[in-house]
């Protein structure tokens, strides 16, 4: 108990080695992953809600609208092997499992980035469109509501233009419970994105947690939950610092 | 696109009776079936008994539900809600339903049904295969062995000895030569069923092909909305249940209980619920009973915090208080007074939460630790797929496909249903 405060959760049954070092080996590579797959995700439905914003109401917004309500009901499974069929089966372009080829030259720095970023072209796309859609009906409500509030109208009125109302006004505005919910989200995928990593077999904390509860690997399971609580206590504070950074009036309510 | 103009109603009469003119033959047969059954339990209650199975109970009700629902529908007719402004939710949920409540009507296969796997692994879909249909062994005399028999029409096993699946044969003097995968066999004509002077041939259909056991995927998919729905029905109940409860329980009494369970919910919350099921299930083994039980315990969290919500604000509401004053006891309040007032966003939420459970069974069963083997399941098909990738795409396709529909369909329901309740919500 002692040593599990002090960072020291004891060997590992299967690894024969400290739980510590099985969790730092693939802790980089999740930590990349998520990251990457959490800012396409978070960009890409800010981009993609402020396009169908843009264009409210047509065709275009209502085509975004159905399809994020169509891809929000596909699962990562099934989305993956889809991918994986297209790609890999049929054109032969991307491999579908592993980070690294046999034989890249490991000395050579670009090679290997390229090749890490063919092999993770898949599953990062197969991750961010999990979350894609919700990212996007979050910010197309959140644009919705603060469009219809009298802050809008009136700086319309007053003649500011479109773009600075969207870029100083609007966004920041819709940000505030985003990034709440960003928190936890990015929180859960540090924890490991499960499903994706099973498919594609990719190195990460899901598929390290699963099989240490599989095999029943008593201090791994231990040490692979504490790091996941670590991390998504740390990314849940980082979300509420950012919050008080944007928003004033909650750390005036923290206080009171 | 141009809207369908049928009502729901109509829709529902429209499959039945698809149902009913497709599987005529079937459909007499049960009702043979269940009057030999009768008169069986009748004369010899322990034979009846000891060959009653639930499969034949499942048609009997297939059968039932097939003769009441119409004739409720159209003696009600003029009762109904006749409204032409349904949408493709509406239609894909009554697909839905008709599939979870008639399902052995609809496939003839029973979905473990596998034989002469050389010939029928992996085929594609819409192929057919050649069978040949040898001699039933055994007389039909007395009651029983014709209620046997009528059992063996009906009722569909997952194996079949009086059938071989060829792919290719020709009939000689001798008797009947024919290949599996390159071997070839030979049986005489005596072994045979006759129709018409030749040995009776016909060639069954693989709608959306097989799998790698030789299981018509068709069927495992018909199935599998069965396991899907009733695994998301049990799941729902139980977190609705625990839900309800304990967000009573911290809305109404406060103080430590509140601030503990509202923790605990917060816990639950920001833990990802996966690992939890998955460790749940890799104790305790994985069954029916207990994926239910893990998905159900791993739900209530929106629905604590909806019913704690509201309950805050609804004790302080003059009514309540005064039905507190009165004495009522806690699980009249409950019912008489906090449901109905709960019951809007508690009904739109558990359905958004039935597509969850729905999606969480594949997903298990998917990573292989679903509801087992016995049944067939949507994830658990995708899951076995996945070695065939490069050579049978629809192992995969169909089930996902599946999947997909369904969890469009109930949120599509979802947001349908919260807009009804509050229009508000949209303009």
């Amino acid at each position: 108990m002692k040593n599990a405060f002090t960072g020291d959760f004891g060997v590992s049954y299967k690894y024969h080695r400290p739980v510590n070092e099985v969790i730092f080996e693939v802790l980089p590579f999740t930590i990349f992953f998520s990251l990457s797959a959490f800012s396409i995700q978070f960009l890409g439905g800010a981009l993609l809600a402020l396009w169908a914003f843009h264009h409210h109401r047509k065709l275009l917004d209502r085509i975004l609208s159905r399809g994020s309500i169509i891809l929000y009901a596909v699962p990562s499974f099934v989305s993956g092997l889809f991918f994986v069929y297209l790609f890999s089966v049929q054109l032969k372009l991307f491999p579908s499992s592993g980070i690294k080829s046999i034989g890249t030259l490991e000395e050579n720095i670009l090679f290997l980035s390229l090749d890490y970023l063919h092999h993770l072209f898949l599953p990062l796309l197969v991750l961010s469109l999990t979350g894609l859609p919700v990212y996007f009906k979050y910010f197309r409500e959140q644009f919705e509501e603060h469009q219809q509030k009298l802050y809008a109208f009136y700086l319309r009125a007053n003649g500011v233009s479109e773009r600075r109302i969207y870029l100083s006004h609007l966004i920041p505005n819709s940000l505030n419970s985003i990034i709440a919910f960003a928190g936890v989200d990015l929180g859960i995928l540090f924890s490991g994105a499960l499903i994706t990593e099973v498919v594609f077999s990719l190195p990460g904390m899901g598929r390290l947690t699963v099989n240490a509860i599989l095999e029943h690997d008593y201090p791994l399971i231990i040490g692979c939950t504490l790091t996941a609580g670590i991390l998504i206590i740390l990314t849940n504070l980082l979300a509420d610092l950012i919050r008080m950074k944007i928003d004033k009036r909650l750390v005036k309510g923290l206080i009171n | 696109m141009k809207r369908i103009r049928i009502s729901v109603f109509d829709f529902i009469l429209l499959l039945l009776l698809m149902t009913a003119i497709f599987r005529a033959s079937l459909l007499a047969k049960t009702g043979m079936l269940f009057i030999s059954c009768l008169t069986l339990l009748a004369t010899d209650f322990n034979k009846a008994v000891a060959q009653f199975s639930f499969d034949m109970a499942d048609y009997f009700c297939s059968l039932f539900l097939l003769i009441v629902i119409p004739t409720v529908l159209i003696f009600k007719r003029k009762r109904l809600n006749r409204h032409k402004n349904f949408s493709f939710s509406h239609y894909a949920a009554v697909v839905i339903l008709f599939v979870f409540l008639f399902a052995p009507m609809i496939t003839n296969n029973h979905y473990d049904f596998q034989k002469d796997i050389s010939v029928t692994r992996l085929l594609p879909p819409f192929s057919w295969v050649n069978v040949l249909h040898l001699k039933p062994n055994g007389e039909v005399d007395g009651r029983l062995e014709k209620f046997l028999s009528y059992k063996k029409e009906v009722v569909k096993n997952s194996f079949d000895e009086e059938i071989i699946f060829v792919d290719s044969f020709y009939v000689a003097e001798t008797g009947v030569s024919y290949f599996q995968s390159g071997l070839k066999n030979h049986l005489p004509l005596s072994s045979f069923e006759f129709s018409g002077g030749r040995p009776k041939t016909s060639s069954k259909l693989f709608l959306l092909g097989s799998d790698e056991l030789g299981r018509d995927i068709f069927s495992r998919i018909i199935y599998g909305t069965r396991i899907s729905i009733s695994v998301g029905l049990c799941a729902v109940m139980l977190s609705l249940i625990i839900g309800v409860a304990l967000g009573f329980l911290a809305g109404l009494s406060g103080g430590i209980v509140d601030l503990l369970l509202s923790r605990l919910n917060d816990m639950f919350l920001t833990f990802p619920v996966i690992f939890f099921i998955i460790f749940i299930l890799a104790f305790f083994g994985n069954s029916f009973i207990s994926v239910i039980v893990v998905l159900g315990f791993s739900g209530w969290m929106s629905l604590f915090r909806i019913v704690k919500g509201e309950l805050v604000s609804l004790k302080n509401k003059d009514y309540f208080i005064s039905a507190q004053q009165l004495g009522l006891s806690g699980t009249k309040l409950l019912l008489k007074e906090v449901l109905p007032v709960i019951a809007t966003p508690v009904i739109v939420n558990t359905i958004f939460q039935f597509g969850n459970v729905v999606l969480s069974e594949s997903a298990l069963s998917f990573l292989g630790l679903g509801i087992g083997n016995e049944y067939p399941s949507w994830g658990a098909m995708i899951n076995s797929g996945q070695a065939y990738l490069s050579q049978a795409w629809w192992m995969i396709f169909f089930p996902g496909m599946a999947i997909v529909l369904t969890l469009v369909t109930i949120n599509d329901f979802g947001k349908k249903l919260a807009r009804y309740f509050n229009p508000r919500l949209h303009q």
